[in-house]
């Protein structure tokens, strides 16, 4: 039962108390954040407990799953989307390299999903043994926070358990957010369109970020009609604003409609079964599903922080210093629920530093400077370091910006009206 | 390098650049050519010195200040009025750019090359060179067609279904390509135009050191450029008429049902790669017991594995010794093991040799090496001071990015006062076979030679693409250490994305980053390419001394394996 503990730095002092915690570490969520925490810690002789929802591909406030969001829900299921809906647009530009193909090709959504699922419960089931084979403990429920040094697991049949642990690290993510329009409970999140029974023939998208822009190329890839609504002039804010040009071209040249400066008022079931979502200026979209990807937050409300005393910040975010650590000694946080930059490599790192700062005794604080990310939308967008408005803000001099704007090779012969833009701001 | 120059007031001799320094800043010294390295005044360097002639068919878009007057210390040739700075015999990757970058610095630039044709030969080429024409750029859009039957098996198991199974019609792929072919030709024509250099069609031989004729009409050049490339080569044996080479691949009338490829190189493995797309019946006949000699072995091993899997059949250690016809018209090959039969076609990938015939070189006194290749120093100088070199007839590394650079090079050396050698270390460089190769640096085997004490880090996995695919595609990624520095010497993949993915990473190579600058870099997730930034473990370290560390060298091999 007892294993060895490291001795270094004031972070995890060897006292007498120690042994009579039932963890060194105790860890509620396991998504990446939380699995990649685990079992660094467990490799550096510490003992974790893990404790994480019921798998299930839609998330609620009492279901999850070990993989987290990137696995079952983000990441993983996105990227199989993307590839699947992405071989729309090659199967056009085949034609034009000599290939005949009927003229109209079936897509079976169902098989398509059917083996998402197969791959999410696959990758599942490696988590769980990725965890089993660090030595970690895991446990399926509902973790709470009780106090500085104690956690609570509500287990499927109710029971509870109780543990002791010198350290807690908070997990648990995030989830997709609804806007509170009349009729929302009509849309659905990207949970839903993850495991989509049937394919929408007809879909609206509200959203500009991301994830909005993902769906939008994975629906309208597969053959759909897509509006795409955003309240800014062009989605993806936040990015550098010469690439969200090219995006929103690449989208429409791709035949999304996009709706920009524009937000949804209400939802309406209609006579047939399908939804009417109205505009804010007063356009009526008929739809057969709406996406609200209108943003995600933390899942921290029903961990009974309070109890503790952690601080959360206005978002919902716990609020953690640069070591990712509370403001309650004991108790840290790493991955969406901090709400830092929310990507699983980031969470990665996260939990990373953290194993190194409270396990092997060399206090370690991730570095947020320039983390490359991608958008899958089709054609995708890939980032690193700053925008070019960023770039200007921060310069203490000028700055030099090198762009190539072309026509790849490819789409020479295919006839594919993409462009490819490059862009490179130099202090 | 020793000077073999006819003109009489030559005393220097070519040799290593320090040597030439010293030597070229004596003032009294006679000159009969342009020499960079000497410190001329700035107006003479800057405004080249230009005898212009009105020529009837071209005419200069430019206009040019009149050369400022001789230093007197320079010597009488500097006066001497040429027709060009600068002339160039091939409009292929180095001569273009050369030529181009030359004239925005201001020099008179004139280039020559072959008329337009797919297939390249003494009498025809075209602008743009092989890489435009008859390599690079349709190889490309060969292999974009040949991807796609793969990618069609690939969507099965992403839900698409095809109620008949596509089919590929060769003449449409054919028309689309030479379509881009004229096109790029005459973007590269627009491209001379725009930048002020004269096009000159026809066969361009050298003279005299400053003298090119192209087919009876004669020009006076400061400096001569040689820039006509490299031709497939193909060994005489017993029916080698009935061999196509790489020019005739990329221009076929017809799809090969069943070909024969005999060769192990790139372009061997390019063409395999595109013609088995396109549903033809490949074989492959190395005499090797591997493909691709030069490469990481792992390489070698993983990519011939995988494009076995995708149906191409390979024959080692076979020799060619005859091509035979049979009265059907089909094609035999007979080789050191035996004689394989029913050949629609027979391609030889054998080698691509430097066009250095009936250029005048021997007569003018440039030096070849064994293979033809035009000898040249780091400048890209040739054994005549006037006379320059670069690109594939050079026989350096025979890439286009590679032409480009030297090119760019001569161009800043000869017309910017700024003396540059192209830098060779750590070039990237990509096979387009199915699937393809990306690397940059050293290969395991030369940089145990290099720098005996290694780590070598390898990921060889199955892609999410592939879990849902259910096709046996794998991608397989190295890192290579200094075991002392932990700098990245070597890194290599074979899988999809490979060239686009090593693109990026030569750039941290070509920095000398080491594996901890990696590792704090963080991932984008998912793709494979993270697998690069996330490879903890290494896979073997090697070590010169084995009681230094880890295992001896027999074990580190037994341990070694994809």
């Amino acid at each position: 039962m007892s294993r060895k503990m490291l001795n270094d730095g004031e972070v995890n002092q060897t006292n007498e108390d120690d042994a009579h915690y039932d963890f060194d570490l105790f860890v509620i969520g396991a998504g990446s954040g939380g699995v990649r925490a685990s079992r660094f810690s467990a490799n550096f002789g510490a003992k974790v407990g893990i404790c994480e929802l019921p798998f299930h591909p839609i998330s609620s406030e009492v279901v999850g799953g070990v993989g987290g969001t990137c696995v079952i829900r983000g990441c993983v299921p996105k990227k199989i989307l993307v590839y699947g809906a992405s071989f729309g647009g090659e199967i056009e530009d085949a034609r034009n390299y000599g290939w005949e193909v009927n003229e109209k090709v079936d897509f079976n959504w169902k098989k398509l999903l059917q083996k998402k699922t197969d791959e999410i419960v696959r990758l599942n089931g490696i988590y769980k043994r990725l965890l089993a084979n660090a030595g970690v403990k895991l446990f399926e429920g509902e973790g709470k926070i009780v106090g500085p040094n104690e956690v609570e697991v509500i287990q499927l049949d109710g029971t509870k358990l109780s543990y002791s642990a010198k350290h807690i690290l908070i997990a648990t993510g995030s989830r997709a957010h609804r806007i509170s329009i009349p009729g929302q409970e009509l849309a659905i999140t990207s949970d839903e369109a993850l495991s989509l029974e049937e394919f929408p023939k007809h879909a609206v998208v509200l959203g500009g970020g991301y994830i909005a822009v993902e769906f939008a190329s994975i629906w309208r890839g597969l053959g759909a009609t897509v509006d795409l609504c955003f309240r800014k002039e062009l989605p993806l804010r936040g990015f550098d604003d010469e690439m969200r040009a090219v995006v929103a071209r690449n989208l429409e040249g791709r035949g999304v409609n996009l709706h920009p400066r524009t937000n949804l008022t209400k939802l309406e079931k209609t006579e047939d079964g399908k939804i009417k979502a109205t505009t804010d200026h007063g356009e009526d979209l008929i739809a057969d599903v709406v996406l609200f990807a209108t943003g995600r937050v933390p899942n921290t409300k029903r961990l009974n922080l309070e109890a503790a005393g952690v601080e959360l910040d206005e978002a919902g975010a716990v609020k953690v210093d640069e070591y990712s650590r509370t403001n309650i000694p004991s108790i840290w946080a790493v991955g969406d629920v901090t709400n830092r930059m929310n990507l699983t490599p980031v969470a990665l790192m996260e939990g990373t530093f953290f194993a190194n700062t409270v396990f092997n005794g060399k206090p370690s604080k991730p570095d947020y400077r320039d983390v490359p990310y991608a958008v899958f939308s089709i054609p995708p967008l890939s980032v690193v370091g700053l925008s070019e408005e960023q770039a200007i803000e921060q310069a203490h001099g000028d700055i030099l910006v090198f762009t190539s704007t072309f026509n790849p090779m490819k789409n020479t012969v295919s006839g594919s009206r993409d462009s490819s833009v490059c862009s490179r701001p130099i202090r | 390098m020793a000077s073999s120059l006819t003109s009489p007031k030559l005393t220097t001799t070519i040799s290593s650049s320090p040597a030439l320094q010293t030597l070229f800043f004596r003032k009294n010294l006679p000159l009969s050519f342009s020499n960079p390295f000497l410190s001329l005044p700035k107006t003479l360097t800057s405004v080249p010195n230009r005898y212009r002639r009105s020529l009837s068919h071209h005419h200069y878009s430019r206009g040019f200040v009149a050369a400022a007057s001789a230093d007197s210390d320079n010597g009488a040739d500097l006066s001497r009025q040429y027709d060009f700075d600068l002339f160039t015999i091939g409009a292929g990757s180095g001569g273009v750019r050369a030529s181009r970058f030359a004239s925005n610095f201001g020099a008179s630039v004139a280039i020559c090359e072959l008329p337009f044709s797919t297939i390249s030969s003494e009498t025809t080429g075209g602008v743009g060179g092989t890489c435009v024409l008859r390599g690079c750029v349709p190889k490309k859009l060969m292999v974009y067609a040949s991807k796609y039957s793969h990618e069609f098996e690939e969507s099965n198991g992403f839900g698409w279904k095809y109620d008949n199974e596509p089919t590929h019609d060769w003449s449409t792929l054919m028309a689309n390509k030479n379509a881009e072919l004229q096109r790029l030709t005459g973007i590269y024509k627009n491209i001379l135009k725009n930048s002020g250099v004269t096009l000159i069609e026809g066969r361009g031989k050298i003279v005299d050191p400053h003298t090119v004729d192209v087919d009876g009409r004669r020009y006076s050049a400061r400096h001569i450029l040689i820039s006509v490339g490299g031709r497939p080569f193909i060994p005489e044996i017993p029916g080698s008429q009935y061999v196509i080479d790489s020019d005739a691949a990329l221009d076929l009338p017809s799809k090969p049902t069943k070909i024969a490829i005999v060769g192990g190189g790139y372009i061997a493995l390019e063409f395999a790669g595109i013609f088995n797309g396109l549903k033809s019946d490949v074989h492959v006949f190395i005499r090797q017991k591997k493909v691709l000699r030069g490469f990481d072995e792992e390489i070698r091993d993983f990519v011939s594995e995988q494009m076995s899997v995708r149906g191409i059949e390979f024959h080692t250690e076979e020799s060619p010794q005859a091509i035979l016809k049979s009265a059907d018209g089909s094609l035999s090959l007979k080789t050191s093991k035996g004689t394989v039969e029913g050949f629609s076609h027979i391609m030889f990938a054998t080698g691509r040799r430097p066009n250095t015939r009936n250029l005048g070189l021997e007569e003018v006194g440039v030096k070849l090496n064994k293979n033809g290749a035009i000898e040249v120093d780091e400048y890209s100088r040739t054994s005549v001071p006037s006379i320059w070199a670069v690109g594939d007839v050079t026989d350096r590394l025979n890439l286009t990015p590679v032409a480009l650079m030297e090119g760019g090079a001569l161009a800043k050396t000869l017309f910017q006062n700024e003396p540059t050698k192209p830098v060779y270390r750590a070039v990237p460089s990509a096979v387009f076979c199915q699937p393809p190769i990306g690397q940059v640096g050293l290969t395991e085997e030369q940089a145990i030679q290099e720098y005996g004490d290694i780590d070598v880090f390898t990921a060889n996995f199955r892609p999410l693409k592939a879990t849902l695919s259910g096709l046996p595609d794998r991608v397989f990624m190295k890192l290579i250490l200094s075991a002392k520095t932990q700098k990245v010497v070597g890194l290599h993949m074979c899988g999809e994305d490979s060239p686009e993915i090593v693109q990026g990473f030569a750039v941290a190579v070509k920095a000398g980053l080491t594996k901890a600058d990696f590792d704090a870099t963080v991932g984008v997730h998912p793709t494979a390419s993270e697998e690069f930034v996330t490879m903890r473990t290494p896979t073997r370290k090697i070590r010169k001394d084995p009681s230094s560390e880890g295992k001896t060298d027999s074990e580190t091999k037994a341990a070694a394996g994809v």
